[in-house]
Parts: structure tokens; C-alpha cells; sequence
């Protein structure tokens, strides 16, 4: 059977495709100013019509644009559904997305049990990253490898995107200047303290799974691991768990006879 | 007598001169990357027209967050004091004060005399601060000082949802993509702020008497939403960006006249806790500032200054005033131990320790 889990962030559009429990296809395309038209854009990418639209389930912040489909189900329930299908031994999630970050816990069947999330403002989320990107004039990624390569690190104390990236600036001017790598660790050192603070919430349990569009970045996961003591688990593509997770659910739907 | 006050905010640096409590002289310039040259060149700008040199300046309290890198200044004094102390100078009656600056935003109660009583401040997020506005201005292609008259001519509010800088930003530029105007946009904006003052207000609890101070006090939008928001009508100085300065002359004035007699005053750093009373006392007349006293003490409790331009004394320091129990034995087991402590070693007898 054929399901569709469609994730509408605040920044990209995913869709997966399930057939008989295996990913058949998937497609990431960016949100823009109009939702409904990227979701029908990502849906065409991962090779579905509409017509299968009831056997969907759609999730993620954006939701409300997605009208044409009829089941829709909360981002946690679909994130612990999709890390669960991944990695069968995770019991901790974290999900960094571009405007927000959710922790999940599961219990010993996978569901959810516990959740904390921030997303009230941009500091520790997928946003701040990009715009220190900006900052330091260089992309995301290479600003991953670099991290890699501090010797120490400046610390950053603002919450406050707004005042962190004057904080940076002072650094870059700083005589001597603080060497690039080094604050791009700084930099991913106070986003992991953000994280740290609600994976404390929900009480930290092995194994650890990190998804979301924050996950590729390997300088961040690298020090997350540091700070929470134990390797971590990425997908492939950690952008797509949740829609992964309606997916699945969209399938449990259909078994159970759920159209609404 | 000539007494000045500067505030070196993030964004801007006032400055004020008093003449028997009139104002002669105020300017409000931007804070540059250096503390020290800006706080000179606010100064001498000041001081210009009114045939005065900086000599002339009897007293002087620095004030906001540069406050310590002012060469010239004779006291340093928190914002916070200096914008309750003044606003009483212009209403006396006021008890209220919300102070929106550059990079913070705080709710203050004070009493008749102008003295704190109570302070909540936002210094952690940027939203409901003047970068915040900068940002959206910068946004929505309008010069700072035009955003407070675009936000009165709007027709339909679009409801903002966050005061996060950056999410406020993108949600800003959606809005504009989908062709809502312009004032709609920062009305919403301005609602979502005064909502989050409001709030602030509310923890130290709001009364009639009510005043907006700092830069975005002079931002009409702002203050029409917060008075809508709050349901009282502010009262607002002559040019609320300047009442942080003003207050720190004021405190100059007051402080310079005190100032003799304190000198030859006994001071007393420490603390009671339930184990006993842990004072330092220090004799202002005695000491001479010989300091005799920094080497002996094995945990480095007392220090030389030249506090406020006077004579140099002997104080105990900042780090150790809230834990002396913890790290000092006391006079008399000290004594016993090393045959030489701060009293044994002070020709002058200026220093007592209480246990």
C-alpha cells in the first residue's frame, strides 16, 4: 500500500513516500509565500498525484495551508513515529528545525511519552544558524568543517539573535581577532547549551537520535555529543522524519479504516 | 556650580550640563566603537556654546552601559537610579516608569524622592527594544524616524504572533510579498511590543501616575499602542531620550555636595548572616591610602582606589564584600597564624574587623 506524509516547516515543504514500509521517494522544496503551491510543487517532485490525497497525512507548522488534505496530525506524534521507524532503539529525539526545536521521549513501544520544545524565538534554532552563516560570510557548511578545527572557544552569552551577532562581531574585531573556528564553535556551543536545556527537561535517555535540518550540520553534532556524553544517531536525510512519521501514520489510518 | 551627566547607552550617548538644577546644555550623539573617545567627544560637544571648558565641570556621574569607560567621570551610577531620580526632576508624582532603550527594556517603580524601589528588566531578547525597530525599519524601507507616523495611519492590523527579532523580520517580509501596507504591518508590530511592556509593567505592578523614558518614548506609534495597551496616559518629558542623563547630573549635584563629609566617614563592608556579623570597617579619616594592607592579606581582600577623583583609601573588594566569612578567618586567628595581618600592618588604625 502506498502512503503519503506530507511536512509542512517554516522553511521547506517535505514529502515521503511509502510503499509497504519502504521509502519509494521524497522531495524538499522551499515553503515561500504560498504554501499550498510548494506542497502540490513537492508532491509532483516525489512522483504522487493528488488523487491519492486519502491516504495523506499532513503535519508541521504550515498545516493550515495544506486544505486539499483531510487527515492531519501533530509534528511529535509524526516525529516519534518516523525516528522510531529509523532507529527502533531510539528513546530520545531531538529535532532541530529552522524556527524551532523539539525534544521528544519515547517509551519501550516507541510512543510518545514526553515532549518539550522552543519555539518562541529564533535563538538555538536552525535560523540563527543561517543568519551567523551570513554573519561570517560563508555557508553553512563550510562553517561546519571549520568548527571541527577550534582550538577553543569564545563564549557567547546572549540569548537574543539580535545581540549574539554583535557579540560575534566584537569577536571578529577583538585584538588579536579570535580565529574563525573558534567562534563558529562558540557559536554552535551556545545553540547546543539552548538544546541541552530541554533535552534536561525530558530527562536525557541512550539512544539518542538527532533530526531535523540542523542535523547536517556535523560541527554542531559533534559538539552536541560532547556535551551529552554519548555518540548520537543522524538519518540520511533528517530533514524528512516527520513527514516519514505521517506517512506511517497515513498507512495505520487506512488499516484502521480513518479517512477524517 | 557646573555638574554634568552622560549616559552611554548601546545605541546612543547623551549628555547633559546643569547649572542649579537648569539644563544648559544636552546632546544626544550615536555611541561609536570606542567608549572612551565617545564619551570625550560627547562631552566637548556638550560644551560647546556654553563657554565652558571641561575643567569648568565640578562634578561628574556616568551613567548606562559604557558608564565605566568614562576617563572624567567622578562616579558611576546604574541607569536605572539615574532614570527613576530623573523623571522625578520633571514629575515628581510619577511611580512608574517603563524605559525603552536601544538594546533593553525595563519597567521601574519608584517613590517620591525619585529612588528605586523595584525593576524588572529584558536585556536577554531584543524584541520590544529600539534594535528591534531598527531592524523593521530597515525592513520595511523607512527611516527610523518615520515609523512611528506610519504606524498611526494604519486601517486594518495584521496580529504579530511573536516579538522575536528575526522571526518578526521574516514574518515582515512575507506580509510585504503578499502586499499588506506598510503602517498595517508595524501597527502590528507596535501592538505585539506593547503587549510584551505591558506584561513587564505588570510584575512591578502598574500605577496612575506613569511615564515612558529612553529613545522609543519619542516613537508616537509606540507610545499610542502602549497607552492603549496599558489604558493610561503617560506622562512624557521634553525629550524622554535624555532623562537617564539628566537624573546622573542630578545625582552629580546631590553627590558633590555630600562628598566632603563622607570622606572622613567610616565605612563598613559585609554582611550578617545566621553565624554572626562579618563587618570591615574602614576609618576614612585614618587611612591615607598607604596600601600596606593588599600584600599581607593572604586572599587579596583589600584594594587602593581613587574613588569618584578623591583621595586614594583603602577598600575591600567587590569579589570578596558577600563571602568574607567563607575566605577570612577573622583578625584574631589570622594573627596567630601569620604574625602579620591587614590591622597588625595599618600604621594608622583605620582598619576593624567585627569578628
Amino acid at each position: 500500500m502506498k502512503t503519503i506524509g506530507i511536512d509542512a516547516g517554516s522553511l521547506n515543504i517535505k514529502v515521503v513516500v511509502l510503499d509497504d514500509n519502504k521509502i519509494t521517494g521524497y522531495s524538499i522544496v522551499p515553503a515561500g509565500d504560498d504554501g499550498t503551491a510548494s506542497a502540490k510543487q513537492a508532491l509532483e517532485n516525489a512522483l504522487v498525484l493528488q488523487g491519492d490525497a486519502c491516504k495523506t497525512v499532513a503535519t508541521g507548522i504550515g498545516v493550515k495551508l495544506l486544505t486539499f488534505v483531510p487527515q492531519q496530525k501533530s509534528i511529535t506524534t509524526c516525529l516519534a513515529r518516523g525516528v522510531r521507524f529509523l532507529f527502533p532503539s531510539v528513546k530520545l529525539s531531538i529535532d532541530m528545525g529552522a524556527e524551532s526545536t523539539t525534544v521528544i521521549k519515547l517509551n519501550d513501544k516507541g510512543r510518545l511519552a514526553d515532549w518539550a520544545n522552543h519555539d518562541k524565538c529564533a535563538s538555538g534554532t536552525g535560523l540563527f544558524l543561517q543568519q551567523m552563516a551570513k554573519l561570517m560570510a560563508m555557508p553553512i557548511a563550510e562553517m561546519s568543517h571549520l568548527s571541527l578545527k577550534a582550538q577553543s572557544r569564545p563564549e557567547i552569552t546572549s540569548t537574543c539573535a539580535v545581540f549574539a551577532e554583535s557579540e560575534v562581531i566584537s569577536y571578529v574585531h577583538r585584538m588579536p581577532p579570535t580565529p574563525m573556528p573558534d567562534i563558529a564553535a562558540g557559536i554552535y556551543y551556545s545553540v547546543v547549551s539552548r538544546v541541552m536545556s530541554l533535552c534536561k527537561r525530558v530527562g536525557i535517555e541512550k539512544d539518542i537520535a538527532v533530526t531535523g535540518g540542523v542535523a547536517l550540520n556535523t560541527g554542531l553534532v559533534t559538539i552536541l555529543e560532547k556535551e551529552i556524553g554519548t555518540k548520537v544517531m543522524v538519518p540520511e536525510v533528517p530533514q524528512i522524519v516527520a513527514a516519514l512519521g505521517a506517512a506511517i501514520i497515513a498507512g495505520e489510518n487506512a488499516q484502521k479504516g480513518i479517512t477524517q | 556650580m557646573i555638574f554634568a551627566g552622560i549616559d552611554i547607552g548601546s545605541r546612543g550617548t547623551k549628555t547633559v550640563i546643569m547649572k542649579d538644577h537648569e539644563i544648559i546644555a544636552s546632546t544626544i550623539l550615536d555611541t561609536g566603537p570606542e567608549s572612551v573617545k565617545t564619551a570625550y567627544g560627547a562631552m566637548y560637544a556638550t560644551l560647546q556654546g556654553t563657554g565652558l571648558q571641561l575643567e569648568n565641570v565640578n562634578y561628574t556621574v556616568a551613567t548606562g552601559y559604557g558608564r565605566v569607560l568614562v576617563p572624567f567621570a567622578n562616579e558611576n551610577i546604574s541607569e536605572i537610579s539615574c532614570h527613576a531620580r530623573g523623571i522625578n526632576y520633571y514629575y515628581p508624582a510619577v511611580r512608574t516608569i517603563l524605559d525603552m532603550g536601544g538594546q533593553d527594556c525595563k519597567a521601574i517603580r519608584c517613590d517620591a524622592e525619585g529612588h528605586v524601589t523595584n525593576f524588572v528588566m529584558n536585556d536577554k531578547c531584543a524584541g520590544g527594544t529600539g534594535r528591534f525597530l531598527e531592524m523593521i525599519a530597515d525592513v520595511l524601507g523607512l527611516p527610523l524616524m518615520e515609523i512611528g507616523e506610519t504606524a498611526l495611519q494604519s486601517q486594518n492590523i495584521i496580529p504579530f504572533n511573536t516579538v522575536c527579532a528575526v522571526f518578526a523580520k521574516s514574518e515582515a517580509i512575507a506580509y510585504l510579498r503578499q502586499g499588506v501596507s506598510r503602517s498595517d504591518i508595524m501597527a502590528g508590530l507596535n501592538e505585539a511590543i506593547a503587549v510584551r511592556c505591558l506584561n513587564l509593567l505588570k510584575k512591578v505592578s502598574i500605577e496612575k501616575e506613569f511615564s515612558i523614558t529612553g529613545g522609543i518614548a519619542k516613537n508616537k506609534g509606540m507610545v499610542a499602542k502602549i497607552k492603549e495597551k496599558v489604558g493610561l496616559e503617560p506622562l512624557l518629558a521634553k525629550d524622554p531620550q535624555l532623562i537617564g542623563a539628566i537624573g546622573a547630573a542630578l545625582f552629580a549635584c546631590e553627590n558633590f555636595e555630600g562628598k566632603e563629609s563622607e570622606d572622613n566617614g567610616k565605612v563598613q563592608y559585609g554582611y550578617i548572616d545566621g553565624s554572626g556579623e562579618y563587618f570591615i570597617t574602614i576609618d576614612l579619616a585614618k587611612c591615607d591610602g598607604c596600601g600596606q594592607c593588599i600584600p599581607v592579606c593572604p586572599y587579596t581582600v583589600f584594594e587602593v582606589t581613587r574613588e569618584d577623583g578623591r583621595k586614594p583609601k583603602a577598600r575591600v573588594t567587590e569579589s570578596t564584600r558577600k563571602r568574607l566569612s567563607y575566605i577570612c578567618p577573622g583578625h584574631a586567628v589570622c594573627l596567630k597564624a601569620r604574625r602579620s595581618n591587614c590591622r597588625s600592618v595599618c600604621t594608622k588604625d583605620a582598619i576593624n574587623l567585627s569578628w
